[in-house]
């Protein structure tokens, strides 16, 4: 099939475009895409964010995205033509199993491709999450013990809170 | 309690309010999108307990499947949840606070879309109740969050920060004297998007625009107020100057009193001319032509929006019937703050 835009070169791009639920179609050449600033997938995301609906995804057909079609996400089973065609990221892990790819995407969304801001605590594997010290963990102990005894003195439980005395003594030692 | 947007806030004759909304998601679950409504009510109950485990805080929960379209409808025109959030309503839910200040959609475009909203400019102090909300809901929950790329959310444009800072204006001069393109134009190579804050597309029902932060990647959420507020503060100030402007002329200042005299006496009153009257009406306001107190307009501006009235009424009224209960309802309005003012 030929470029519909040139009609001369072959056309190896197929680009849908989906607006307010329409979805119209069209076959390009590869330089004929770039020209019409569909070469990058999510091109589209820029305008469409937040309460706008629409905005277009294209389907490539081009050997690079063939290449690496079989890779799937281990957690949600998405392939990357899949978030393609949704316009959508499937999971967290599409992130990064896709990451590479993301990259000149997200290049041309934000212009930096480096997060800056705030940081989360609970953040998984990719986060440098430092483990307790032994000096840290002891001291939770100790206030924890601490906490128990009043609790036992408050209730006139003096038997508990003496034992507790004790093992706070013993932790303190 | 009051509800927020009553408050009288800071730029107010041409800020009406300020939001704040950050996008998170679960690591556990992928994103909505890839969510039946089982799930999606799985996750919203997941988060629901979280928030509410927290004393600081006292949300309402609403079921969004339980609400009738005008009532979902309504929350839209109140700003309090996006209008895309009231279709396919089914697994979402709602966290609301008493005084409607903060809102936590859940399973919207991400898991968790919180959003703060002020009065007046006040970008600083509603971050800050989000940023609280936000470390709250972090020591709760397992987040999906990739140090490189930030918060990860169902769509790239979100990601880093997944912040987004937006302050609704009230620009009727700028508008009247045909300079929005231009200044769209122009916040836009700044980063940020400007557009209609009611209705679609590029007419902005009674003026009232939305401008906001479009990055997200690469830049902190410091900086990225900061520049929302400096382009803020100096639309406002080409606003007061347009004003101004405007109203040295005699020919405008009648158009004002003339909309004052058709909200204080019209026995029906439409959405559209409403907006447009109660614009003029809101201006003289700001520049004190006469004594009407902005928060009130304000208030009425979101009170009445179709779906808000209909929903306030507990029925579907014929457009004709909203008519009349909104002008009613704007000449009592008028009328008491006559009283006060004069
Ligand atoms: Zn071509
Ligand atoms: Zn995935």
């Amino acid at each position: 099939m030929l470029c519909q835009n040139c009609g001369k070169r072959e056309a190896t791009t197929h680009i849908k475009r989906v607006v307010n639920g329409e979805t119209s179609e069209s076959h390009l050449c590869a330089e004929c895409a770039a020209s019409l600033g569909y070469a990058d997938v999510f091109s589209g995301f820029g305008m469409s964010f937040g309460d706008l609906l629409g905005g277009f995804l294209s389907d490539t057909a081009a050997p690079q995205t063939q290449i690496a079609s079989g890779n799937r996400c281990g957690k949600c089973g998405s392939s990357w033509n899949d978030i393609v065609r949704a316009g959508k990221v499937g999971c967290a892990d599409c992130y990064r199993t896709f990451y590479d790819r993301l990259v000149p995407t997200l290049q041309r969304i934000h212009g930096r491709i480096r997060h800056t801001g705030k940081t989360s605590g609970s953040a998984g594997t990719h986060a440098p999450v430092r483990e307790k010290t032994e000096e840290e963990l002891r001291e939770e102990k100790i206030e924890m013990l601490k906490k128990k005894m009043s609790e036992a003195v408050a209730e006139q439980d003096f038997e508990t809170a003496a034992k507790l005395r004790d093992e706070i003594r013993a932790l303190e030692a | 309690m009051n509800k927020w947007y009553i408050e009288k806030g800071d730029q107010g004759d041409v800020v009406l309010s300020t939001r704040i909304r950050l996008a998170r998601n679960l690591e556990a679950y992928p994103f909505p999108g890839r969510l039946d409504v089982q799930s999606k009510k799985k996750v919203c109950a997941e988060i629901r307990d979280a928030a509410l485990s927290d004393g600081s805080n006292t949300f309402r929960w609403i079921d969004m499947a339980s609400l009738t379209p005008s009532q979902a409808v309504s929350l839209a025109e109140r700003h309090l949840i996006s209008p895309e959030f009231t279709t396919d309503r089914e697994g979402r839910a709602l966290l609301l606070t008493e005084d409607e200040s903060v809102s936590i959609m859940l399973c919207e475009e991400d898991h968790i879309r919180l959003q703060v909203m002020q009065a007046g400019l006040a970008l600083e102090r509603a971050y800050d109740i989000a940023d609280k909300i936000d470390t709250m809901l972090d020591q709760r929950l397992q987040y999906a969050f990739d140090e490189r790329i930030g918060y990860l959310t169902q769509c790239p444009t979100n990601l880093g920060t997944a912040m987004r800072a937006s302050v609704m204006l009230h620009l009727p001069a700028l508008d009247a004297t045909g300079r929005i393109s231009s200044l769209a134009a122009t916040v836009s190579k700044l980063g940020l998007v400007i557009r209609g804050a009611y209705g679609e597309g590029s007419s902005a029902r009674g003026s009232i625009y939305q401008i906001s932060n479009q990055i997200t990647l690469g830049i902190t959420e410091q900086a990225a107020i900061d520049n929302l507020r400096a382009i803020t503060l100096q639309i406002v100030s080409q606003e007061r100057a347009a004003q101004e402007q405007l109203l040295k002329s005699e020919a405008e200042i009648d158009k004002i009193w003339r909309a004052r005299g058709v909200l204080s006496s019209a026995r029906l009153l439409s959405a559209d001319e409403f907006m447009t009257l109660v614009s003029l009406v809101r201006m003289g306001a700001a520049r004190q032509i006469f004594n009407l107190s902005l928060e009130k307009l304000n208030e009425l501006i979101v009170r009445m929006q179709p779906a808000t009235i209909n929903a306030a009424s507990g029925q579907n009224l014929p457009p004709a019937k909203r008519d009349a209960i909104r002008a009613e309802a704007v000449r009592t309005a008028l009328l008491t703050q006559g009283d006060d003012t004069q």
